[in-house]
């Protein structure tokens, strides 16, 4: 029977539903915020999809708003995946950006060398910062929740320092000077900011799928983050699986920072990212922790970030609409076990026998 | 030189900067003073700064609509209950990760203050300058050094701050009520054996925890500053949590730490104005919390454990 099939259909993939669920409630939400405040929505996502998609131009400046959050969610689902919550993304990836940018800015080499290494420099800088609350976590027990979103803030004071006082100033503006020729990344479309740092964004997703999925040591990471005692019964290292799940999250979050100063501010610029590294949990929950879930999460919010410029400017809609959708969007996924439930005895048609059955 | 250098030093610990830790620790205070309530039931609330905010902005909104800052500090408490009611809700209810459904809470408070500043005054990044609460001044305290120059003329919200550890003491450890709360945060099957709702009472000290917060946020928007600007608590609601982890969760030691902060940062301030910035990296001093929090919970530093129960989700039926 047909309506059988579906139903089978929706409850067999009823995680990708309930997270597309959450969204689309937290988006109604966010339209009756709107409503309240006297704007009106349907108009708001007019501008919104004409500021993302409406022409090349705004659909390259969406693309470049999707490199670092696509990147940054990875980062997050890497270390996801092995049972590590990495919500010091953040500022991972302002350590990456600078170290990136004072490799960019002080030395002198061949392209083919001096790219790859200002990327290096950041990733390094990224994963060798995620140490911290790696040795925390996994040594002496402290929630790496609490300690990452308390490293921080000492990583931006850092940072903060060092660009008002160790590196020379040029101009008025807290930032390093501007990068070597070399260690720039080519733009992909003149007048935009999309830049090739998305092949690079490409090899990262590819990477984090195949590792995850193809190789035994994303497997027995996976398997940590799974059940610990069950992996530790099987042999596997698992403090050893743990760090590295956090240091390689630390890595391509300190990438994501590199990228992102690399291809569009070619400098590290105080306060540069507008919370790319907050968006990436969102990004990445929404994704449902997939590599390839997360193409499609950050591209929407990549999109909203650009669409939100173009509204802002003809609507008198805050920008700060992008934060606050995401703080609904979060709220509503980690509320989505009541949503799933819902969801599974909508589909049921109201059977409460059966759904006990089934979760049994 | 010598004579220079000592008048420098004595131009930073002055009785000034007394008074500029107690103006700066107020906000946190009630912040610190909340979530130890909550965290003493066994629940992490990691959203403070969120609704923090909210109670900064609602406060200085609620001011400038009707032009009395007592109004403000209502509206702030009442707000701070709402958000704690989200909180509580995806967090006892739904058993949500606390951890999780805090940083929603965080997030929430950062958007939705943002977009409402945006939406309702459209420029800038801040309110109108508001109405602020009362400054009070102590005719007995004018004779009395270092008491008057500290204390004396701060806002009217040091009073219920500084008494605020003094009531929890009592109440945590001389009222039925803190044995029922700390009950919930140690064993809440306990709890509920003796006929008391464990969820009952970690709501009660969510909201609790909320609405100080709130008003913690509404001091620093209608009475150590007079406006409120975007994002404005700056990192205080987490240094509320380091405040809490460092006092290891007891009014006496949570007062005490936060006091520590406050004046950390009041001397960073003060050294701001007197020693440049490239001999003295002023970053330092305002990354110490996050530090001292980070080797703290490392056990680097010696604390007696919280409550056992903490982060757990209360399950009726099994366990």
């Amino acid at each position: 029977m047909k309506i059988e099939k579906t139903r089978r259909f929706l409850l067999k993939h009823q995680a990708v539903f309930t997270s597309i669920l959450a969204v689309i409630l937290a988006f109604a939400m966010v339209g009756i915020l709107l409503l309240s405040t006297g704007r009106n929505p349907a108009e708001a996502f007019g501008y919104f999809i004409r500021g993302a998609f409406g022409d090349m131009f705004n659909f390259a400046n969406t693309i470049s708003r999707v490199v670092p959050l696509l990147i940054a969610a990875i980062a997050f689902i890497v270390g996801a995946k092995g049972s590590v919550f990495n919500v010091g993304i953040e500022g991972q990836l302002l350590l990456g950006a600078l170290a990136s940018a004072v490799v960019g800015w002080g030395i002198k080499l061949p392209k083919v060398i001096h790219l790859p290494l200002t990327l290096l420099a950041g990733t390094l800088a990224g994963g060798l910062y995620a140490l911290i609350p790696a040795w925390l976590k996994v040594y002496r027990k402290v929630n790496e929740i609490l300690s990452t979103i308390m490293l921080n803030y000492p990583a931006f004071f850092f940072n903060h320092y060092i660009v008002l006082n160790v590196t020379p100033l040029e101009g008025v503006i807290p930032a390093t000077p501007f990068i070597q020729e070399t260690a720039k990344f080519a733009k992909l479309v003149p007048g935009t900011r999309l830049h090739a740092g998305v092949i690079v964004t490409a090899l990262v997703v590819v990477f984090a799928y195949f590792l995850l999925k193809k190789t035994a040591l994303g497997y027995e990471m996976r398997a940590v983050g799974l059940n610990q005692e069950a992996a530790r019964f099987h042999g596997i290292p698992v403090e050893k699986r743990m760090m590295l799940s956090f240091f390689i999250s630390g890595c391509l979050a300190g990438l994501a920072g590199a990228v992102e100063m690399a291809g569009v501010h070619y400098r590290y610029l105080d306060q540069f990212s507008p919370g790319y590294g907050y968006d990436s949990i969102t990004v990445a929950m929404v994704g449902l922790l997939s590599p390839v879930g997360a193409i499609f999460s950050a591209t929407l919010f990549g999109a909203l970030k650009t669409g939100i410029l173009d509204m802002a400017v003809y609507t008198e809609i805050p920008r700060q609409l992008v934060t606050l959708i995401n703080g609904i969007v979060v709220l509503f996924i980690s509320a989505k076990s009541i949503i799933q439930e819902r969801f599974k005895r909508f589909v049921k048609g109201k059977d409460p026998a059966s759904l006990a059955e089934e979760n049994k | 030189m010598e004579s220079n250098f000592l008048e420098i030093i004595g131009s930073i610990f002055s009785l000034s900067l007394g008074y500029a830790t107690i103006r700066i620790s107020i906000s946190i205070i009630f912040a610190s003073m909340g979530e130890m309530i909550t965290e003493r039931s066994g629940v992490f609330n990691m959203g403070v700064e969120g609704i923090m905010l909210m109670g900064a902005f609602s406060a200085a909104v609620a001011t400038h609509f009707t032009g009395s800052p007592w109004i403000g500090l209502l509206v702030a408490a009442v707000v701070g209950v709402l958000i704690g009611l989200i909180f509580a809700f995806i967090a006892i209810t739904v058993k949500s990760d606390q951890a999780i459904s805090g940083l929603a809470i965080y997030l929430l408070g950062v958007g939705l203050s943002g977009y409402l500043l945006q939406a309702i005054f459209s420029h800038g990044g801040n309110t109108p300058k508001v109405e602020t609460l009362p400054m009070i001044h102590f005719r007995f305290m004018e004779n009395i050094p270092f008491i008057n120059e500290i204390f004396n003329d701060q806002s009217v919200l040091m009073i219920p701050a500084l008494l605020l550890p003094v009531i929890l003491y009592f109440v945590f450890y001389k009222t039925p009520w803190g044995t029922w709360l700390r009950a919930a945060g140690e064993n809440p099957k306990a709890l509920a054996v003796v006929g008391k709702d464990p969820i009952k009472v970690r709501y009660i000290a969510v909201l609790a925890g909320a609405l100080l917060a709130g008003i913690g946020g509404a001091y620093l928007s209608i009475s150590q500053t007079s406006l409120f600007g975007e994002k404005m608590v700056n990192g205080r609601g987490f240094i509320a949590l380091s405040a809490v982890i460092f006092g290891n969760v007891k009014p006496g030691g949570v007062f005490v730490a936060t006091l520590f902060f406050g004046f950390m940062d009041a001397l960073q301030y003060a050294l701001q104005t007197v020693i440049p910035d490239q001999y003295f990296p002023r970053e330092v001093f305002m990354a110490l919390p996050y530090i001292i929090t980070l080797l703290i919970l490392a056990g680097f530093i010696k604390q007696s454990s919280g409550p056992a129960d903490i982060g757990n989700p209360y399950e009726k039926e099994s366990r």
